[in-house]
């Protein structure tokens, strides 16, 4: 388990840096993520691209995957239709779904049949200027998608604030095999970076 | 399927069972059927627990075969709750014996002159009904333990719980799963009143020494469902979502969009909706020994169902719907799982509508009887449905009775029914549905998403928002076929997306009948179904104006999205000429 100090993730010098920590886990133990992942948690990520550069490109996503599988998506809590139009702004919420069941299910897939029932809140990119180079964008990962997208996600890296990191020790703590959380992160006011390495 | 039962509750001398041919209602099934009785028969003033009304019980077209996915059971009447038509269905066992002891319908007429409650045995030999006054007061778990006793474990049983015995108005059927738990309900519009307004606390349904009904063609028919099951299984919503997680899988979904209501309609996110989220659920439940996988009847693959046990390990719920999770849960401002399972066992033991009930729950919090987010007040409250008293009987009238009751401004009803979850200011097309379908305020009622396929009135751009009237038209149309067919709704995610599974479903119905089935006959169906219950609520008294959201959906934004209902009167006026 690693434990380093980085100011990755500080827009060029402008954010506080924060730990970065690093821990094994058997892949039949990562659903102690999946309450966080639903929650939603930080990421780093280049910001000013569109949201289908950053699943494809950054996060490594396969498209086929993206185009059959991850049916629904948010931007700040509206519906996304177009990947290639929509761009990644600091501290967007980006939120990934498999398809969901129900009219209101379908209603909220990506250029679904009932897509007019959302009138009003679906996303519509608005153009402009919008900040480039690396900042910190939050990721919520829902049903489906935890299981099959979290190794991929915590591989590269989640970071957390103290409480959830106290969260994530309360979980972990019921498993013998599990290390335990960096000594003295709970206690840090500053975030940490965690990368989660699959095993077995 | 070639008969029809009549049983006069009210006859002189004692309930008398007349059994006869299909008639006029040959070819019906399920909400065809039973609407399609309640309008030609039900006067429409009639006094929804009066003599005049009339409980009508039908399995679907296909139910009692060896199809998947083929057992609903739809039941109809005059609604006590909304006094329009209604039709109300429910999955467990119920539908297949019924098929298969060869009724397509069992019609509850009359009332008693006395006060004895009966139980009705329908098996092989026929239909007996028999005064049981030792089933007085009791609650569905323990009266389908009183009733395993007698007539054992290979019947379905469908009882009513107190709710439906005090003819409370949001009182629900109960049918029983596999494993004989009263965990499967027709839910919506107060059908368990009208049943313990016709003195009837329990129908007992043994297909001992009856057989699957054949079908017509019988290479084509196990064909058809051999293919209609592999399309089920290879989609992710019917064969990898709604299997792992249940519909509860909707929470986190619909908080994202700003569409769950919470705090009796107040916002549109619950800051802790994946607490309650089917995920978190299904985690749960197989952490303690419990299911987050079952089917509600034999035959369904879909199994979106589950088991859902305390800390202990015990048996104390089936998993909760969605719906049931949003009602008691963020709309009441409640976070515990337990909690909501807890109500839940409630509401299915007394015998409740988990919607109306949840939503009467949080307008009795706006009203002060409980903060929002006490859980103990929330069992408090239902307790007093439990026990009858009068604050429980006004709750168990659900929440337009205890709005008026209580002076609240802010009741989410349609035609007096409680909106499900699914905020209408977000989700402005589902408004529409909830506003105008013939049933009340209605998820369901617009519910058979595969109107692309089925072609009903042309193809409508998704994104242009003006095609919001015509989704809603086709959706209400497909649903009323779909629901003819006993078939779960569910399916209706693998027919979207899917051509060849809906053409399976055509060739199930025209393999079993031994006809050639289009799609043009379905969307037939589904209008002949709707124009009907339109045509009953008109000479009921309900006009164009009952067709409209309560006034705050259009005058208080929601957060996220600040946003109201916007859809014009006008706009609404136009679902219904077809």
């Amino acid at each position: 388990m690693g434990h380093e100090e980085t100011d990755r993730g500080a827009p060029r010098g402008s954010r506080p840096g924060f730990d970065s920590a690093g821990i094994e886990l058997p892949r039949d133990r990562l659903s102690v993520f999946f309450p966080l992942l639903q929650r939603g948690v930080e990421v780093l990520a280049d910001l000013g691209g569109p949201l289908k550069e950053l699943l494809c490109g950054q996060f490594g996503i396969d498209e086929e995957y993206v185009t059959g599988r991850i049916t629904t998506i948010f931007l700040d809590n509206r519906p996304v239709d177009d990947l290639e139009r929509t761009l990644i702004h600091e501290g967007a919420r980006v939120t990934l779904s498999a398809a969901m069941p129900g009219l209101v299910g379908a209603t909220m897939r990506r250029s679904g049949f009932y897509a007019a029932f959302r009138q009003g809140i679906s996303h519509e990119e608005e153009g402009g200027e919008l900040q480039a180079g690396e900042g910190v964008i939050r990721l919520k990962l829902f049903n489906l998608l935890l299981p099959e997208l979290g190794p991929l996600i915590l591989g590269r890296g989640v970071i957390l604030h103290p409480e959830q990191v106290e969260v994530l020790r309360n979980r972990l703590a019921g498993g013998s095999d599990i290390p335990a959380a960096p000594a003295g992160v709970a206690g840090d006011s500053r975030r940490v970076l965690l990368k989660v390495t699959c095993t077995g | 399927m070639d008969k029809i039962a009549r049983i006069d509750m009210g006859a002189a001398g004692g309930p008398k069972v007349t059994v006869g041919p299909l008639g006029e209602y040959a070819g019906l099934g399920g909400r065809a059927m039973t609407s399609l009785v309640v309008a030609a028969e039900v006067h429409p003033l009639a006094h929804p627990l009066g003599a005049e009304n009339k409980l009508v019980i039908s399995p679907g077209l296909l139910s009692g075969t060896t199809g998947s996915m083929t057992g609903r059971l739809s039941v109809g009447c005059k609604s006590p709750l909304t006094g329009t038509i209604k039709e109300s269905n429910a999955g467990g066992q119920a539908a297949q014996v019924l098929a298969r002891l060869g009724y397509a319908a069992v019609i509850l007429e009359g009332k008693p002159a006395g006060d004895d409650l009966y139980k009705v045995v329908i098996d092989k030999d026929g239909i007996r009904v028999i005064a049981d006054n030792s089933m007085r007061l009791m609650d569905n778990y323990p009266l389908v333990a009183k009733l395993r006793g007698e007539y054992g474990d290979k019947v379905a049983y469908m009882t009513i719980g107190t709710a439906g015995e005090r003819k409370l108005l949001a009182a629900s059927i109960a049918c029983t799963d596999p494993e004989l738990r009263p965990t499967r309900h027709c839910g919506r519009g107060g059908v368990g009143a009208v049943m313990g307004a016709k003195g009837v606390k329990a129908i007992i349904l043994d297909d001992a020494g009856m057989k699957m009904r054949p079908p017509v063609d019988p290479d084509k028919y196990r064909d058809a469902n051999r293919k209609f099951v592999e399309g089920l299984k290879k989609h992710p919503v019917t064969g990898e979502g709604l299997p792992a997680y249940g519909t509860n899988v909707l929470t986190n979904v619909l908080n994202e969009a700003g569409g769950y209501p919470t705090r009796n309609f107040r916002s549109g996110q619950f800051e802790n909706a994946s607490d309650l989220s089917g995920e978190t659920q299904a985690e749960l439940e197989i952490k303690r020994g419990g299911s987050a996988t079952h089917g509600c009847h034999r035959g369904c693959v879909i199994q979106c169902s589950g088991i859902y046990n305390d800390k202990d390990g015990n048996y104390v719920t089936k998993q909760p719907e969605y719906e049931t999770v949003w009602s008691h849960g963020g709309h009441c401002g409640i976070s515990n799982l337990d909690t909501v399972a807890k109500l839940d066992y409630m509401d299915d033991n007394i015998g409740v509508d988990t919607i109306e009930m949840g939503v009467t729950i949080g307008v009795a919090m706006d009203a002060g009887l409980a903060e929002f987010g006490d859980d103990a007040g929330a069992i408090r409250l239902m307790e007093e449905v439990g026990k009858g008293t009068p604050l429980g009987r006004v709750l168990g009238c659900g929440a337009s009775v205890t709005g008026k009751v209580f002076g609240v401004e802010r009741v989410a009803v349609v035609k007096d029914q409680a909106l499900p979850a699914y905020d209408p200011r977000a989700i402005q097309g589902i408004g529409v549905t909830y506003a105008t379908t013939t049933q009340g305020a209605d998820h369901t009622a617009g519910y058979a998403i595969a109107t692309n396929i089925l072609k009903v009135g042309g193809d409508v751009d998704p994104l242009k928002t003006e095609g919001q009237i015509e989704l809603s038209r086709n959706l209400q149309i497909a649903t009323a076929a779909i629901d003819s067919t006993g078939m779960c709704l569910f399916i209706a995610f693998a027919i979207l997306d899917q051509p060849e599974t809906f053409q399976a479903l055509l060739d199930m119905l025209g393999g079993f009948h031994g006809i050639t089935m289009t799609g043009d006959d379905v969307v037939a169906l589904g209008k002949k179904v709707l124009l009907a219950e339109r045509d009953f609520n008109t000479r009921a008294g309900f006009t164009k104006h009952h067709d409209r959201l309560p006034r705050f959906f259009y005058n208080e934004p929601i957060a996220p999205h600040n946003q109201t209902f916007m859809m014009k009167d006008e706009e609404l006026d136009e679902v219904f000429n077809f």
